[in-house]
């Protein structure tokens, strides 16, 4: 593996999403749930670039990524809502404290 | 007539559903306006799935007489609508009428009604265009919509902190999923420089090896989907969801969402080619794990709600199995008893998932009561509510799979299929799988045996009426889980062009 620029950006795709994981494994904390859920999203953009170019068709990457950051836009303002809700009627962000569902 | 048609089943639901909302919000807030505002909602949601049906029927007489799939394009992006296209959207028409005119008085009243009305467009036009798509990337986003969309749904209740709950459970799993996904499609676009599934075909079948690039998003695929379609050890998620939703979009959510999910992978799997068989037996081992552990847990279950979502999960299994049968054998057989499976799991759950929203509407909601209705609470219902008694007990018969019911014909044909190969695994699966649909019958059974008790309990004995318009929907797919199942071959114009859809994607 030489350093080469697109070799570093996959390094910088598997480091987000190693991120990405290990929080999603260890946050308790729903605001911070929607973070780390951002963090993953952003490793897969990063992901989409990068094979576009590799693949010599660095538009179509681009233009998935962007799309991507719309849609997930969307997804993250939803989630943010139902946070609020839930904080708003549980009295708590904490996830272990929320859960009644279970079996 | 023009071949693009099609389009407009997605377009006309999708186009209509702010209008929807707008004319909820119509005039001041004062209360005499509020009853007219709910039925112009309810009539404007009715009349726009009507004029999508009318569309359906016009593009399948389009499709059947021209003998090819219709295609659309807009610049580079492309749909086309075959088999597989048009089982999903007569699955998600069919019910999403039945569920609009269930939901009537089950929602009015609620706050945020409009605001239900348009998602419930919004998804229907969402899953018609899930079916249709013919690019990966087209697919992901489709299938991202349905998600936000169904996330919306599943926390409607939202002065209840268990749908929260629910809904917050299902958006963070179903939103890793999708993340999962898009690094698969990153993946295929990394190793073949095209997200078209026909170039991705043509680019791998010119390959002399496949790169291990697309075998790892085939398994990104397999678990980002799995996570939708409620894939054994991902499917958490959907007790919660389906048990907290609102009982017609209970009936959506399990009837066509986690359908249309299904088709999703499938769709992405088979651009993945060269190794169908490998896939098949891998759908062949999640169709065992699923029907298996969704029996068990079932089994266990108090809350009707909750159990008919384990029973989802069993019925994914016999859906599953009978696709890979069809990709193991290379047989159309299998595929074809899948799809009537999956069109007879969206009749008898959505009716099950209806009927039991009935009895809870009338024995808990009228009497000011929000808790899930349990299995003791319907003691002697049949005495006080023979309709939705009889057709809860059609439902759940039909899909412990009781021989003159839907239910069973399509399982029996899965079975035949099984047998057809002479390959002693398969048939030792087949074994299993009906051994199942027995065991099923063990949580079934007392339900409808409680529904028909002599004694009437106390909260059957508390509760008001059933409206009118919940129990059209009731008594129509009831007769039809009855009919398909004494005339199965009532339903092969559906299923043959889908199986035979299903086996042109995976090259067979």
């Amino acid at each position: 593996m030489t350093l080469n620029p697109l070799n570093i950006i996959l390094f910088g795709v598997v480091l987000l999403l190693a991120v990405g994981f290990y929080g999603l494994l260890i946050t308790r904390n729903l605001i911070k749930i929607v973070l780390v859920l951002q963090i993953l999203v952003k490793a897969v953009v990063l992901a989409l670039v990068l094979a576009g170019k590799a693949s010599g068709n660095l538009g179509l990457g681009q233009s998935i990524a962007a799309t991507v950051i719309v849609a997930d836009t969307i997804v993250a303002v939803v989630a943010l809502a139902l946070a609020v809700q839930v904080r708003r009627r549980a009295g708590t962000l904490d996830i272990a404290r929320i859960s009644t569902l279970q079996g | 007539m023009n071949p693009t048609l099609f389009t407009w089943m997605i377009a006309l639901p999708l186009g209509v559903s702010p209008l929807v909302y707008l004319a909820g919000r119509l005039g001041s807030h004062k209360m005499e306006l509020t009853n007219i505002r709910s039925w112009l909602v309810r009539g404007l949601a009715l009349l726009t799935l009507s004029a999508t049906w009318l569309l359906f029927i016009l593009s399948w007489d389009k499709f059947i007489g021209s003998n090819e799939n219709l295609q659309f394009n807009l610049e580079s992006i492309w749909l086309r609508a075959d088999g597989v296209s048009f089982l999903l959207a007569a699955m998600v028409l069919g019910l999403g009428t039945f569920v609009v005119l269930f939901s009537g008085p089950y929602i009015a009243g609620e706050v945020g009604e409009e605001k239900y009305y348009a998602m419930l467009l919004a998804i229907v036009g969402i899953m018609i265009g899930l079916g249709c798509a013919r690019d990966l990337f087209n697919l992901w986003m489709w299938f991202e919509a349905m998600a936000v969309s169904s996330y919306l749904l599943v926390a409607f209740y939202r002065e209840h902190p268990a749908s929260l709950e629910a809904g917050m459970k299902y958006l963070v799993q179903s939103a890793t999923g999708s993340v999962l996904v898009l690094l698969g499609i990153a993946l295929v676009l990394g190793n073949t420089g095209t997200l078209d599934m026909d170039k991705i075909r043509l680019a791998i079948s010119a390959a002399s090896s496949t790169p291990l690039g697309l075998v790892l998003a085939g398994a990104l695929f397999v678990i980002g989907f799995g996570v939708k379609v409620a894939f054994v050890p991902l499917h958490t998620w959907l007790p919660d969801a389906h048990s907290q939703a609102p009982s017609g979009i209970s009936a959506m959510l399990s009837g066509v969402v986690i359908e249309a999910g299904l088709v999703a992978m499938l769709r992405a799997l088979s651009t993945l080619g060269g190794f169908s068989v490998s896939w098949g037996m891998l759908l062949l081992a999640f169709g065992a794990l699923n029907m298996f552990y969704g029996n068990l847990m079932a089994l266990r279950q108090t809350q009707i709600k909750r159990m008919l979502a384990y029973s989802s999960l069993s019925h994914i299994g016999y859906i599953l199995i009978g696709l890979g049968i069809a990709l193991v054998n290379g047989s159309p057989a299998g595929a074809q008893g899948a799809a009537f499976h999956l069109f007879n799991h969206t009749i008898m759950k959505g009716l099950a998932f209806l009927a039991v929203g009935a009895l809870m509407f009338a024995l808990l909601d009228q009497n000011g009561i929000h808790r899930p209705l349990e299995v003791n609470d319907l003691s002697g219902a049949a005495r006080k509510y023979p309709l939705a008694a009889l057709a809860l007990s059609i439902a759940l018969l039909a899909l412990g799979g009781l021989p003159p019911l839907a239910g069973f014909m399509s399982k029996w044909q899965i079975f035949v299929a099984g047998f057809q190969g002479s390959n002693p695994w398969l048939m030792g699966l087949v074994i299993f799988a009906a051994l199942n649909s027995v065991l099923s019958l063990a949580y079934y059974a007392p339900v409808v045996n409680m529904l028909y008790r002599r004694n009437v309990g106390a909260v059957v004995e508390g509760g008001a009426s059933i409206p009118l318009t919940m129990n059209i929907p009731l008594v129509i797919l009831a007769l039809a889980v009855v009919v398909i199942g004494l005339l199965p071959s009532l339903m092969s114009w559906l299923t043959e062009p889908a199986a035979q859809a299903f086996l042109v994607m995976f090259g067979k």
